[in-house]
C-alpha cells in the first residue's frame, strides 16, 4: 500500500516535471524540472528492485549530464532567447501527432503487452550481480562503449574549439592560455550579440537596464 | 512483498515517451530538443529496468547501464555542437541551422 | 523485510541523533573557524559572548534570524528560494549510509508489563543500512551542485553567475576524482556497505611479528594514495578554501550567494559546514577505520558503542580541524590550475591507484 502510494506520488512528479521541461520557455527551468524527473525516475528503479540502477540515475544523469547542460545553458547565457511562433500550424500539428501517438502507444501497450501474471519472487539485482554478469557475458561490448566515451571526448574537444575565419583553432582572446574554460566563459564574446540586435523584448531590455548587471562592467 | 504491477510503469513510461516526442515535435531550442531527448530515453530505460523485473532477466538493467553511458557520450557530443553552432550563428533555433556547413 | 513499531522506534532514534548531531555542527564549526583564524593569524578572535566567545555562534543565529529577507527585483523568485533548500537536503542526507559506532544488542526487558525488544535485538548504529552504500552517498552529494548553479543563476547578478558556472565545473571535475579513489576502499573491502568498509579495517597490521598498527586503510601502503586523492577532491566538492572559486571574495564578491541575506543565507552556511561534516566522516569511515579504537576491542554492549562512537566524533573533529588549519593556511589557486590539477593530477593518480590495489589484491598483499 505505501509503495503504490510512493509510485503515484512520483510518477505524478515524473510527469508534472517533464511537462514543465516541455512547455515552460526557460531552458534553465527546463532543465532544472528534467533533473527533478530523473529523480523521481531514480525512486521507480528503486521500487522496481534496482536499487544499483537508481544510484546509477541519479550520478550519471541527475549529477553529470545535466550538471554540464546546466553549464552550457549558463555559459551560453541562453535564458534570454525567445522562441517566436513563427509556424503556429506546425506546432499544433506537433501536439495533435504526438498526443495521438502517446494514446496509440497506451492503446497497444494495453492490447498487446498486457502483463498478467505478476511477478512475486524477489529480484536479485544487486552490483555483485550486475558486475559480474557486465565482465562475463558483456566484455566487448563494455569495451565498445569505453571507446564509443574517447570518441565522444575528442569529438566534443574539436567541435567546441574556437575557430577563426580560416577554420584554424584559436585560443582565448584575453586569456592565453586558451585552456581556461572559465577564460572562455568571462572572455566576452566580440561581436553583437545576435539576441539584442533584433527587436529586444521587454524583459531583455528592463534586464540591460538592470543595475545588477551592469555592475560587472 | 507484492509490488507494484509493472504495467503501471510500463503505462508511465508511454506517457513520459510521449511527452518527449511532443517536446521533439514542438519546440525548437535546440538544448530543450535535446533535454526532450533525454527524456524519451529515460522512459525506454523505464521500461527496460521494469521488464527486467518482471522477467527475472539482467540483461534489461545492463542494456540500461549501455544506454547511460551512450547518452552521456550524446550529450557531450550533442553539446559541443550546440556551442559550435551558437559560437557561429548566436542562436540555437534549431530553425536557423539550415546549412549543413556553416 | 518486517517491520515492527520497535523498528520504527530504533529507526527514529537513529534519525533524531544523526540528524541532532548534524545540526549542531554549524554552530560549533563557526565558533571554531573564527576563533582557529584567530589563533593561526595571532589575533583574539570573538570573545565576547560567554566563555571564549562560544555563545558567539547563538548571536550570530539571532541576527540571521532578525535581518530582513531580501529577494532582488529581478531575480527568479521561486528558483531563489529554493537553492538554499536544493544544498541543504543532499548535505542532510548523505550522512544516513555512514556508521556511527559499533552495533550492540540491547537485551531484553519487561518495562511496566511489557516485554521490550524480546529475544534481544540488534542495533546497527546507521540510519540507512542499503546495500548501495556508498554509491547512495555519491549520488546524493552530486545533487549538492544545484543548490549552488541554481542560487547562482536565480541572484541575476553576474558574479553569482559565475560562481554557479565554477561550481559546476569544478564540482563534476573532482567528483571524477572523488569517487574513484572511493573505490579502492571498497575493493579492499569487497563490499560498497560502509559497515563492510569498517568492519575490513578493525584488524591489525603486524609489523616484524611484534608492531601492531591497526588495519586502518591510510596504514595500508595501496590505499595511501588514495587517501590524498580522496582529501584534496574531498576540499574541491565542499568548496573550501585552496579550492574556493564558487564565492571566492577577492574575485566575486561572495560568489553564488552575493545577493542572499537572512535565514537564505544562514540555510547555505549550514549546508557548507555539513558537507565538510559529512565528507569528514566519510574520510573517516574509509580511511581512518571509522568508530575503530585502536589497540582497543570494545564489547558489543552500550558501554562499547558509546566508546566507539566518541572515537568516531573525535576522529571527524580532527578532520574538521584540518579543514579548518587549511583554509588559514593555503591560499586560493588559479582557476585553471584547479581544472588542470583535477583533469591532469588527480584523475590518473586515482585511476593509478585503483590498478596499485588490484594487484595488491590479486597478490594477497591486503
Amino acid at each position: 500500500m505505501v509503495e503504490l502510494a510512493v509510485f503515484f506520488v512520483f510518477a505524478a512528479v515524473a510527469v508534472i516535471f517533464a511537462l514543465v521541461v516541455i512547455l515552460h520557455r526557460n531552458p534553465v527551468v527546463s532543465a532544472l524540472s528534467l533533473v527533478a524527473s530523473f529523480f523521481a525516475l531514480a525512486v521507480m528503479y528503486v521500487l522496481l528492485e534496482a536499487p544499483f540502477l537508481a544510484a546509477l540515475q541519479v550520478i550519471v544523469y541527475a549529477g553529470a549530464i545535466m550538471v554540464l547542460f546546466l553549464f552550457v545553458i549558463m555559459l551560453l547565457n541562453l535564458q534570454h532567447q525567445r522562441e517566436e511562433t513563427t509556424r503556429p500550424i506546425q506546432q499544433a500539428l506537433g501536439y495533435v501527432f504526438s498526443a495521438a501517438f502517446g494514446i496509440g502507444l497506451i492503446f497497444y501497450l494495453i492490447k498487446y503487452a498486457w502483463i498478467r501474471a505478476e511477478q512475486t519472487t524477489p529480484f536479485n539485482s544487486d552490483a555483485r550481480a550486475i558486475g559480474i554478469r557486465l565482465f562475463e557475458a558483456y566484455v566487448f561490448p563494455f569495451e565498445m562503449v569505453s571507446i564509443l566515451l574517447l570518441a565522444a571526448i575528442v569529438g566534443a574537444l574539436l567541435l567546441s574549439q574556437r575557430t577563426d575565419l580560416r577554420g584554424r583553432p584559436t585560443t582565448g582572446v584575453d586569456h592565453p592560455s586558451g585552456q581556461n574554460p572559465e577564460g572562455a566563459a568571462a572572455s566576452p564574446r566580440t561581436g553583437q550579440p545576435s539576441f539584442d540586435a533584433g527587436q529586444p523584448s521587454p524583459a531583455a531590455a528592463s534586464r540591460r537596464a538592470d543595475p545588477h548587471h551592469e555592475g560587472a562592467k | 512483498m507484492p509490488g507494484i504491477p509493472t504495467n503501471y510503469f510500463l503505462i508511465l513510461s508511454a506517457i513520459l515517451f510521449t511527452i518527449g516526442v511532443c517536446g521533439v515535435l514542438t519546440r525548437r531550442n535546440g538544448i530543450t530538443i535535446f533535454m526532450s531527448i533525454e527524456l524519451m530515453v529515460n522512459a525506454v530505460n523505464l521500461t527496460f529496468v521494469a521488464y527486467a523485473r518482471q522477467f527475472h532477466s539482467l540483461h534489461g538493467l545492463i542494456f540500461v547501464f549501455f544506454v547511460m553511458a551512450i547518452a552521456a557520450a550524446e550529450a557531450a557530443v550533442g553539446l559541443a555542437i550546440f556551442i559550435a553552432l551558437y559560437h557561429h550563428r548566436d542562436t540555437i533555433d534549431v530553425d536557423e541551422a539550415n546549412l549543413m556547413h556553416w | 523485510m518486517n517491520f515492527d513499531s520497535t523498528d520504527i522506534i530504533l529507526s527514529l532514534v537513529k534519525i533524531a541523533i544523526v540528524v541532532g548531531a548534524l545540526l549542531n555542527v554549524t554552530p560549533i564549526m563557526v565558533w571554531v573557524e573564527r576563533r582557529g583564524s584567530a589563533l593561526i593569524q595571532d589575533r583574539v578572535g570573538p570573545n565576547r559572548v560567554g566563555p571564549f566567545g562560544f555563545f558567539q555562534s547563538i548571536a550570530d543565529a539571532l541576527k540571521f534570524i532578525l535581518k530582513e529577507d531580501l529577494i532582488p527585483a529581478q531575480a527568479s523568485k521561486w528558483l531563489y528560494t529554493i537553492a538554499p533548500m536544493f544544498g541543504l537536503i543532499p548535505a542532510l542526507t548523505t550522512i544516513a549510509v555512514v556508521p556511527f559506532g559499533r552495533a550492540f544488542v540491547i537485551p531484553e526487558r519487561i518495562v511496566f508489563g511489557h516485554t521490550l525488544f524480546a529475544g534481544g535485538r540488534l542495533f546497527e548504529p546507521i540510519a540507512a543500512d542499503v546495500n548501495i552504500g556508498l554509491l547512495l552517498v555519491f549520488a546524493l552529494s552530486s545533487m549538492g551542485v544545484y543548490g549552488i548553479v541554481t542560487a547562482g543563476w536565480s541572484s541575476n547578478n553576474k558574479y553569482s553567475l559565475f560562481g554557479g558556472i565554477r561550481a559546476s565545473a569544478q564540482m563534476i571535475s573532482y567528483e571524477l576524482a572523488l569517487t574513484l579513489s572511493a573505490v579502492s576502499a571498497l575493493m579492499v573491502a569487497g563490499s560498497l556497505r560502509l559497515v563492510d568498509v569498517v568492519q575490513h579495517q578493525t584488524g591489525y597490521f603486524v609489523l616484524f611479528n611484534t608492531i601492531k598498527i591497526p588495519a586502518w586503510n591510510v596504514f595500508s601502503p595501496a590505499m595511501f594514495l588514495s587517501f590524498v586523492i580522496f582529501t584534496v577532491a574531498a576540499f574541491a566538492e565542499t568548496n573550501r578554501l585552496p579550492f574556493d572559486f564558487a564565492e571566492a571574495d577577492a574575485e566575486l564578491v561572495a560568489g553564488y550567494h552575493t545577493e542572499y541575506s537572512s535565514m537564505k543565507f544562514a540555510l547555505f552556511f549550514m549546508s557548507e559546514y555539513m558537507a565538510m561534516a559529512t565528507i569528514s566522516a566519510l574520510i573517516v569511515t574509509l580511511f581512518f577505520g571509522g568508530w575503530d579504537i585502536p589497540w582497543y576491542d570494545e564489547p558489543a554492549t552500550f558501554f562499547g558503542f558509546l566508546l566507539s562512537a566518541m572515537a568516531f566524533v573525535a576522529k571527524i573533529s580532527v578532520m574538521l580541524f584540518v579543514f579548518v588549519w587549511v583554509r588559514w593556511t593555503i591560499p586560493r589557486l588559479k582557476y585553471d590550475l584547479l581544472m588542470k590539477a583535477g583533469w591532469k593530477v588527480f584523475l590518473p593518480l586515482a585511476v593509478l591507484n585503483i590498478v596499485l590495489v588490484a594487484v595488491f589484491i590479486a597478490n594477497h598483499w591486503i
